[in-house]
């Protein structure tokens, strides 16, 4: 598929108030309207790793938004291939970095503000975790690479034949790669199709969005994850007793 | 003076027995439950009856804790879809009950073999994670062994409002041999084990701060650590958020040019890196706040 620049993509999420978001090291942040209301937009573009600086950069909008415009949605954009792959990273704690970025939008999440997630690239490992799938509601384009690795990647890494991951990965959508399947297992809330009116979507999820994480249940009605929700069940159940 | 096992060295059952109050442990979808991986019985790979993960309730010091041990021997402890539900299940109980939650971690992240599903359910724990400490129900983070924490385990454990470690601990995302293979042995050379310990061990995340405490490599000392935070939090707010946000960007404007583990080290008031380098926890913890004297 054709690959559109992050401005295009912007352009269409936000329509001309999309100028109020910059695009710096392909990090993206600022703020837009959605259905004529203000949001707030961070996120990643060009598929770029996620390191220090760019936590930092993210969260530090972040605390803006909760500073001076209370209770505005937040919206993530998430293309990024993952944590950056670096010892000096590491070193002075990626890790604290990411966590630091999640407590800033859970304080976010306290204080009123509604956690929208697009996932329009790349959306995989660290650097979804860090911080797009800390969401209210979860959704991805139907073109985006969203998941944990392609299994490619999984067959070299655990040195199982990828034909045989393939073949499993029809009754086990976990193992599959992409929106679809990852919606299958309640991570994703809905895939909309590229073609259609995104903002008008975004502006129903941002209205629609509540706090509860109803992932797991999600999960178990869409039969892409039959056992997490009844197992925490029974963890809640058994520690009642 | 005679020690029991080093901490590192042993289970995770041993681990949790020796942490909490004798006897005190009582655990929740024991293996006779039989909870096994559909994933790994598909893929032919062997099973383990609690997927890898304890987890209970217990008492430690006469208080009520809600415990989770992660097995490294089964999988690299890592989380899969019942080993994440069983986590993600137990903060929330800790939650629900306003009973302190201690994860003793020991994983390298999610396992693979079992794709999106542990993915999706360490973010699920994270939620509930935070769900305690909007409740000022303490979390704790035991990080005590190489396997440490990793990738997406590595998040979670800072995720929680206080972490624990020893020297043998390890807190990161990606490990030395991913970095290796991505950006060359010239960028990282995974067989050198100081280099190693000093970029990701429990001496330098204590130093920086990202570690609360750094004990012995001993469950009497991980027991009292936890002890002693089991009546403190770190609630969410704009104003420690803030102090954590500039705390961040200083550690990045002081060390962010040096790829030198030993320049972080002398940074934070370690004199002699040699002396240092074969302290214990306790006297490494020693050594450097008296060097920031």
């Amino acid at each position: 598929m054709k690959t559109q620049s992050p401005r295009a993509l912007l352009g269409k999420l936000f329509g001309a108030s999309a100028k109020g978001i910059a695009i710096e090291n392909s990090l993206l942040t600022g703020y837009a309207k959605v259905g004529g209301k203000d949001v707030c937009v961070i996120g990643t573009c060009n598929g770029t790793y996620i390191g220090n600086a760019s936590a930092l950069r993210l969260a530090a909008q972040v605390i803006e938004c909760i500073e001076r415009r209370p209770r505005t949605p937040i919206v993530m954009l998430v293309d990024s291939a993952g944590q950056e792959p670096n010892r000096a990273d590491e070193m002075l704690g990626l890790a604290s970095y990411f966590g630091h970025l999640l407590g800033c939008l859970e304080l976010a999440r306290r204080k009123g503000h509604r956690l929208i997630t697009i996932a329009t690239g790349k959306a995989v490992g660290g650097a979804f975790l860090c911080y797009g799938m800390f969401a209210d509601r979860i959704y991805a384009l139907e073109s985006a690479s969203v998941g944990l690795m392609p299994i490619a990647a999984m067959s070299a890494v655990t040195k199982i034949p990828a034909p045989v991951l393939q073949k499993l990965s029809k009754t086990m959508p976990s193992l599959e790669f992409g929106a679809k399947p990852f919606a299958l297992l309640g991570g994703v809330e809905e895939v909309w199709p590229a073609s259609g009116d995104l903002q008008a979507r975004l502006a129903k999820a941002i209205a629609t969005a509540t706090v509860d994480d109803n992932r797991a249940a999600l999960g178990k009605k869409r039969g892409g994850r039959k056992l997490a929700l009844d197992i925490r069940n029974r963890v809640l159940a058994q520690s009642a007793k | 003076m005679t020690r029991g096992p080093l901490f590192h060295e042993q289970t995770a059952r041993q681990r949790i027995a020796a942490v909490v109050d004798r006897g005190s442990f009582d655990e929740l979808l024991p293996p006779p439950e039989r909870l096994t991986s559909p994933y790994l019985a598909q893929l032919g790979i062997p099973v383990s009856f609690d997927d890898g993960v304890v987890i209970g309730r217990a008492r430690i010091g006469g208080k009520k804790v809600y415990l989770a041990a992660q097995v490294g021997q089964f999988v690299g402890g890592a989380v899969g879809e019942i080993h994440g539900a069983k986590l993600t299940g137990l903060f929330k109980a800790a939650a629900r009950d306003r009973v302190p939650c201690v994860l003793i971690v020991e994983s390298g992240g999610v396992r693979l073999h079992e794709g999106s599903a542990g993915e999706i359910a360490i973010a699920e724990t994270m939620r509930a994670i935070f769900e305690c400490r909007a409740l000022k129900v303490p979390t704790i983070a035991v990080i005590g062994t190489d396997i440490g924490a990793y990738g997406g385990i590595g998040i979670l454990s800072t995720c929680c409002d206080f972490r624990v470690m020893t020297e043998h601990g390890r807190l990161g995302i990606s490990g030395p041999i991913v970095i290796e293979k991505w950006m060359g042995k010239k960028a990282y050379d995974s067989s050198n084990r100081a280099l190693v310990w000093k970029t990701s061990g429990g001496k330098t995340k204590y130093l920086l701060g990202d570690a609360e405490a750094l004990v012995h490599d001993d469950a009497g000392a991980v027991r009292e650590a936890i002890g002693k935070l089991l009546a403190k939090s770190s609630p969410v707010t704009l104003k420690n958020v803030k102090a954590r946000q500039k705390d961040l960007e200083k550690r990045l404007k002081r060390f962010g040019k040096t790829g030198d583990p030993d320049d972080v080290w002398k940074g934070m008031g370690v004199r002699d890196v040699a002396r240092a380098s074969l302290a214990s926890g306790p006297e490494f913890a020693a050594m450097a706040k008296a060097g920031r004297r």
